[in-house]
């Protein structure tokens, strides 16, 4: 589905990714992790197509198409969503018209007639349940005075409604407690199925017992430098991550 | 800002600019034109009284002359294209208006209508509903025969003469405009929309309309005042309100400017509140090449709310000078001031509000605000906001905004599918969301959000 061949980032000159290669099947659930300024949150960022990152080398492949090519809307119109690690407020667009217009602006793109405000209300009240959120939040300004829990709620719910091929999730975890984190874990894992991917990007395991992957890799220095199944994520929370930083240097 | 127990004065900088006579030279062609329009009214007012008020402010007017950008209050809104155009009053194309009329100024709304063009009165293109004979809607001329008392109680009153030469120009040269008269207690039942039409087919037009709108005590006016213009000629459009707010009436007054891109547009509204009374002032600038509003209210009795929001889209080489006046001269009055600017292009905004707290007044709650976002590297915005304060017990708050579309926002919604021209509109539109709500008719906010549609 997602095919990342030797992709190479920089940022104001700074070279952030070195080289990443990565393969991911329809249905898989894979965590990527590291250390601080390891490249994480560069990688989803350059995978959504924010202008701030230039790619300098490799290619990234999306269900057949050249990912890089496409404009950040036309990107989540093919089937991809960044949740973002800070979902932005924006007074004075209700979550509700920013929805309709997301949902309708994609079904355009795939040629389809714009939804009935019936149907889709209807198709609202649903993934809300699903996603356990308070009625009231989908009325008020998106993401406006939320707390951060009902903030990355609201990002699983639109990924609810979007209904993306791969999910792409920037550190969802962060400044979560643990009542919010198993309600988010909860919502992600409704959506799990056999034809939708994950990317999950974070820097502690404690997300990976909720949302159980299905490949773990370390990031480190612009560079996957070790991947393994779930038990990789827990050998990292007992170990930190310095035994992988000694061993990349002997490597090296 | 916000001081209570504070004596204070913060902007007090006006510049006491020597004022100049209108030479034939400075005023050029137009001054003629005006000179030769004043004759025309020697021969043809009948009533001493109305003519002695023209003399005068004819008078006022030459000794004044037009306003220049040496003046603090015209710094910097410059009206000397305005005096190489020979404006004058011209005849409608009657055709065109009734075009105009067709597909414009919300058609669909059920509403009295009065309509002006060159700021005379055209009765049978005009639609009055109420059946309440006590409420009167008609324009000054018939006003000065039929309510004599009140025209005499109220006409030019309330908007000064003496030192604006713009309200000089309209009282002595005004052929006419809307009289709304609502009695003590009474309700219309319906809006009333008074249609400016400033119609230069035949040439560069003259229209300079003068309303009154007198609300007594405890009554209610709900008032549209739309401006329009049609031919490829500049227009000059000069107007002057006076609205009168008796004791615990309330009034709700929008002003909607959306001439074309050739017009120059003055206008000069001022609210005279008794006490208890409730003003929702709505001020749209939507188009015309240089637009200047001069919004000011004075509340001569306690206890007043008075509430004052304002969007303008600007774009071209339009100039938009908002200059807003809050005259706090009794005890425990509320004001609440919002203006909004969206600017494209080579495009300029003025914000000049100012708070006056006059001596006494106090429990005084004054806001005022002013945002502005610049579509484009070469929009200009000055922004001064004024607060003088004489008296101690008080609260003020102002602040002004200058800024740009946020990056991150529209990435936010780019991330979401959401295509970049409709995630500036998203945005544009959340943005003049806080002064659009203040707006009761939604006939209105449409015709709002398809202009800021188009401003993409």
């Amino acid at each position: 589905m997602l095919e990342i061949k030797d992709l190479k980032a920089e940022i104001d000159g700074k070279a952030i990714l070195n080289g990443i290669n990565l393969m991911i099947n329809p249905g898989e659930v894979h965590a990527i992790m590291g250390p601080n300024g390891a490249g994480k949150s560069t990688l989803s960022s350059v995978l959504a197509g924010r202008a701030d990152y230039q790619v300098t080398g490799g290619t990234v492949t999306f269900e057949g198409k050249d990912l890089l090519e496409l404009s950040p809307e036309d990107r989540a119109r093919e089937g991809i969503f960044l949740a973002f690690q800070y979902p932005v407020e924006i007074p004075g667009v209700s979550t509700t018209n920013f929805l309709k217009t997301a949902v309708n602006e994609k079904r355009k793109y795939k040629g389809l007639e714009p939804m009935e405000a019936t149907a889709f209300l209807k198709m609202m009240r649903e993934k809300m349940e699903l996603m356990e959120m308070d009625k009231s939040l989908t009325s008020r300004s998106l993401n406006e005075g939320f707390s951060g829990g009902e903030k990355k709620r609201n990002e699983v719910f639109q990924m609810a409604m979007l209904e993306p091929r791969m999910c792409i999730m920037d550190e969802t975890d962060s400044g979560l407690d643990i009542d919010a984190l198993r309600l988010v874990s909860n919502g992600v894992n409704r959506l799990r199925d056999k034809e939708r991917s994950f990317l999950v990007i974070t820097h502690y395991q404690r997300l990976l017992d909720y949302i159980v992957p299905d490949f773990v890799h370390v990031l480190y220095k612009g560079r996957i430098v070790k991947s393994g199944d779930a038990s990789l994520a827990r050998e990292l929370e007992e170990k930190g991550y310095d035994w992988i930083k000694t061993e990349v240097e002997a490597n090296a | 800002m916000t001081g209570s127990k504070l004596k204070l004065k913060l902007t007090h900088n006006y510049l006491h600019v020597q004022k100049s006579a209108l030479s034939n030279n400075e005023a050029g062609m137009f001054g003629e034109v005006l000179r030769q329009e004043f004759e025309q009214f020697r021969k043809q007012e009948h009533s001493e009284s109305s003519m002695n008020l023209r003399e005068t402010a004819f008078a006022e007017f030459q000794q004044l002359g037009f306003p220049t950008t040496r003046m603090e209050e015209w710094k910097y809104t410059s009206l000397k294209s305005i005096q190489k155009g020979a404006f004058k009053t011209l005849q409608p194309d009657m055709e065109q208006v009734k075009a105009l009329l067709h597909q414009s100024m919300v058609k669909s709304l059920k509403a009295n209508r009065l309509v002006f063009i060159n700021g005379q009165y055209y009765p049978a293109l005009s639609e009055l509903l109420e059946e309440d004979a006590s409420i009167v809607l008609t324009d000054i001329k018939t006003a000065r025969i039929q309510c004599a008392e009140v025209v005499e109680q109220h006409f030019a009153k309330y908007a000064p003469i003496h030192g604006e030469a713009m309200n000089a120009l309209n009282t002595a040269l005004s052929p006419d405009g809307a009289f709304i008269f609502i009695p003590k207690g009474k309700k219309p039942q319906f809006p009333i929309i008074l249609n400016h039409i400033t119609d230069s087919v035949l040439g560069p037009a003259l229209a300079q309309p003068r309303n009154l709108i007198v609300v007594e005590e405890e009554a209610t006016a709900f008032v549209i005042e739309t401006y329009y213009s049609i031919g490829a000629n500049p227009g000059f459009t000069n107007v002057v309100n006076e609205i009168y707010a008796g004791a615990g009436s309330e009034v709700e007054h929008y002003k909607l400017q959306h001439e074309t891109g050739e017009n120059y547009h003055n206008n000069f509204t001022q609210v005279f509140q008794e006490a208890k009374t409730k003003i929702n002032q709505v001020t749209l600038t939507l188009d015309g090449k240089l637009v200047r509003n001069n919004l000011h209210f004075y509340m001569n009795g306690s206890d007043c709310n008075s509430l004052l929001y304002g969007l303008y889209l600007t774009r071209n080489e339009q100039l938009v000078d908002n200059h807003t006046r809050v005259d706090h001269a009794s005890p425990n009055c509320f004001s609440d001031e919002k203006y909004k600017g969206i600017l494209k292009d080579h495009s300029t905004a003025v914000f000049n509000g100012k708070i006056m707290v006059h001596k006494g007044a106090q429990k005084t709650n004054a806001y005022q605000r002013n945002q502005n976002i610049l579509m484009s590297d070469e929009a200009t915005v000055n922004t001064k906001p004024q607060l003088e304060i004489f008296a101690d017990d008080v609260k003020c708050t102002h602040g002004a905004t200058i800024g740009q579309l946020d990056e991150e926002p529209l990435f936010y919604m780019r991330s979401r599918g959401i295509p970049e021209d409709v995630a500036r509109k998203l945005l544009l539109n959340a943005f003049a969301g806080d002064i659009a709500e203040k707006i009761k008719i939604p006939e209105l906010v449409t015709i709002l959000e398809d202009q800021i549609d188009a401003t993409i």
